[in-house]
């Protein structure tokens, strides 16, 4: 009896599959569809065409995850890691091929940003919400952007003036206390001219302490953030041009809240920071044919940071004044040059400015996009350094349409800021040390390879990539030499990273996209003579991110984990903490549900709940030589939920 | 009870088989000519009630559309269509 009501329930269950399937098929077959393209879902990363190692995390990308700001925008991706800097004051830091995000290039819509002084919480300055690509290039990139990157370069692009018309907000909560609103407006005047308004405000209101050690898991944050955006387009002239403003209180430390008995000489954190920027960028059409055309591009930015931090106090009025001129042209179908200046200057006192003028030119073969190879030369005299030399070359082949292959090599350089990038520091009981730092320098070399290979009807992505870099010059952040205090010291010896990561995505059924990466990281430092693991540092990160849309893209669910390695740690003072710390998973998900006008969307990070359970040393002592908050190697706050909404009024799409 | 499992899932399979599932294939004025068109016909379609698959091509210039005739029509997609600026109209395809 029980197995023929099996058997009519199996029956049941394969009657309505069949028949289901049957509609679709019979309904199908009745016309000519083999010209009809099969609409799968968009991809979410993209690979960048041209010889340079880059892909494009795409706004689907961005929306698979709350994506608040820059620095989360990377949880999907294998390449970027994200740490926080330490335990106290949200400062975030990413780190590209195992090594800083110091050498990591910053670029907003391709001009350079995010340097100097605004370095430390730069990646909270960038709303998620108003980013329509990160462009991630690794190694060496063109010589076009200038001198700077030696790991690679991130390009954030916003949403385009002459994007479509309309106005979108986002709404969003998290269970850490956190409220945020963005708005993005697009007007298009006439049909060439239009304009944009993106609107960013932040309350992190909270006053966690999940560990107990008296001070603020997160820092409470205020932040406005404004931007207008131009955008005219005729045929033989295009101008792009806006104008940024940014206020942020961020306050941290021990708090009344947080502190048992009494509250007199609590550790407080207090860091306003006001930025004040604009840009524009002028490109004439000379010839569409040859795509000729000559481009002045500017950027001006006014950052000011005040920041105290127990009884020290820091202070910063960092001016930045920044110009290009480029020439580019396509001489024939096989040859591209491209020739240009630039100069930019850094003030920041009288004491501490630079002025860097410098040319490039840079050549490409382009065979077919079978063969690509493109070589670039820049000199640039800097008033602090003198005159230096920038070689990159890359080269792409592609023998067939299952395999290309990429090399690159070059050089890169970086002045140092030493405490304006890092005045986080000074959280640290131990007595900051400075020494009058050389330019960093360094070769970066590497090898990438993609293969696509077709498996059950689909392809399978397989990427592989090898990259070292080696330091002639460094500034390092030295805490083992002498435990007592922390060295910002020039490198006397060796240093250098090399990683080896290999990733593959696969469409596993219709909707559903699976990805898996590991990377191996091996950053080796000289500190006091001896050469060391970097600490701080994973050895190895593993990645496993499921996404799957339904047919029809109303629902959409996501699913990360990240397995970060363990790694050194610094050497302690008095056996404080351990000499490594260990291996940890941060598992993240979300599920979105699409209407008309309005998505909303609800997940979680950190749902493991893993987090470093003491990460400021000595916090019961905050003023003793002893207190140390940034030993952070994991998460610093527990598991998190949040829910958003995005609602898409006047049109937009 | 196992009689009640037996019947709702039978009701389930009837349900199914009684769907009336139709495709249509419309053209569009003013064509698509990008996959920003194409996103955006599909982002028209998809949340009107009864859809099952749309499929649009810039290329070939028309959305093949399945839907259920007892939820929507074909009238209602060129409705829906034109609230976003496009003039639809129903091709007959040829048998094979």
């Amino acid at each position: 009896m029980k197995m023929r009501t099996l058997a009519i329930i199996l029956c049941a269950v394969l009657m309505i599959q069949t028949r289901l399937s049957a509609q679709q098929v019979d309904s199908l077959s009745l016309y000519d569809l083999n010209a009809v393209s099969v609409k799968k879902r968009g991809i979410g990363t993209t690979r960048v065409a041209g010889a340079e190692n880059a892909t494009r995390i795409n706004r689907e990308e961005l929306f698979r995850a709350a994506c608040c700001n820059l620095g989360e925008s990377f949880t999907t991706n294998p390449s970027v890691d994200v740490n926080y800097s330490d335990a106290a004051t949200g400062a975030k830091q990413i780190r590209l091929l195992g090594l800083s995000g110091r050498y990591v290039q910053m670029l907003a819509e391709n001009l350079p940003d995010f340097r100097g002084a605004a370095a430390p919480y730069a990646l909270d300055y960038v709303p998620g919400p108003w980013l329509q690509s990160i462009q991630v290039s690794k190694g060496a990139a063109s010589v076009k952007n200038g001198y700077e990157s030696i790991t690679g370069q991130i390009d954030v692009e916003y949403l385009k003036p002459d994007g479509d018309e309309g106005l979108e907000l986002n709404l969003y909560g998290n269970t850490l206390s956190r409220v945020e609103t963005n708005a993005v407006g697009n007007l298009h005047i006439n049909q060439k001219l239009s304009t944009e308004l993106l609107a960013h405000w932040q309350d992190d209101y909270g006053h966690h302490d999940i560990n107990r050690d008296g001070f603020l898991d997160q820092p409470n944050v205020r932040q406005l953030h404004l931007q207008n955006r131009w955008k005219l387009r005729t045929d033989r002239y295009i101008f792009h041009g806006g104008v940024s403003l940014l206020d942020e209180q961020r306050d941290g430390g021990q708090t009344s809240h947080t502190v048992r008995g009494s509250h007199s000489n609590l550790y407080k954190i207090g860091i306003e920071t006001a930025r004040y920027e604009a840009y524009m960028k002028h490109a004439f059409i000379l010839d569409p044919d040859h795509g000729t055309n000559i481009a002045l591009m500017g950027t001006g930015s006014l950052h000011e940071v005040d920041a105290a931090y127990g009884n020290k106090a820091y202070t910063a009025r960092e001016r930045n004044g920044y110009a290009q001129l480029m020439l580019e042209s396509n001489l024939t179908d096989l040859h591209n040059l491209s020739a240009g200046l630039s100069l930019n200057h850094d003030y920041f006192t009288r004491d501490e400015k630079e002025t860097v003028g410098g040319a490039y030119a840079q050549y490409t073969y382009n065979l077919r996009n079978k063969v690509v190879a493109m070589a670039g030369l820049r000199a640039d005299h800097s008033s602090m350094h003198g005159t230096f030399v920038t070689p990159r070359l890359h080269l792409k082949l592609v023998p067939n349409q299952t395999l290309s292959l990429r090399l690159s090599a070059g050089k890169g350089y970086r002045t140092v800021h030493a405490l304006a990038e890092n005045h986080y520091l000074l959280m640290s009981g131990r007595q900051l040390q400075i020494e009058p730092l050389h330019q960093e320098s360094a070769w970066n070399y590497g090898l990438s390879t993609s293969v696509y290979v077709p498996l059950f009807g689909k392809t399978l992505r397989i990427n592989a990539e090898y990259y070292h870099t080696r330091f002639s010059h460094q500034a390092i952040i030295d805490y083992d030499s002498d435990p007592t205090l922390i060295s910002i010291a020039n490198l006397h010896g060796r240093s250098y990273s090399n990683t080896l990561q290999v990733d593959a995505t696969y469409p596993v059924v219709r909707g559903l996209d699976l990805t898996a990466a590991w990377r191996l990281n091996e950053v080796m430092t000289t500190y006091g003579g001896r050469l060391m693991r970097q600490p701080l540092t994973s050895r190895y990160k593993g990645l496993v991110s499921i996404s799957y849309k339904t047919p029809l893209e109303l629902w959409q669910f996501d699913l990360t984990m990240q397995l970060n390695g363990g790694g050194r740690m610094p050497t302690p003072i008095n056996n404080e903490w351990s000499s490594s710390f260990h291996a940890y998973e941060q598992l993240s998900a979300q599920i979105t549900r699409w209407f008309r006008h309005f998505s909303v969307y609800i997940g979680g990070e950190n749902l493991t709940a893993v987090r470093q359970r003491h990460p400021i040393i000595n916090a019961s002592d905050p003023w003793s030589p002893a207190f140390e908050p940034t030993m952070v190697w994991g998460p610093t706050h527990g598991a998190m939920a949040y829910a958003g909404v995005r609602v898409n009024l006047w049109n937009k799409h | 009870m196992k009689k009640i499992l037996l019947f709702t899932l039978l009701l389930a399979a009837t349900s199914a088989i009684a769907k009336d599932i139709k495709t249509a294939v419309l053209t569009l004025q003013p064509q698509m000519h990008c996959a920003g068109c194409e996103n955006k016909v599909k982002n028209n379609l998809r949340f009107v009630k009864g859809i099952k698959t749309i499929e649009a091509s810039a290329a070939k210039q028309c959305v093949v559309v399945t839907y259920d005739a007892e939820k929507t029509s074909v009238q209602k997609l060129i409705q829906s269509l034109k609230k976003d600026g496009y003039t639809a109209k129903e091709v007959k395809a040829d048998k094979k």
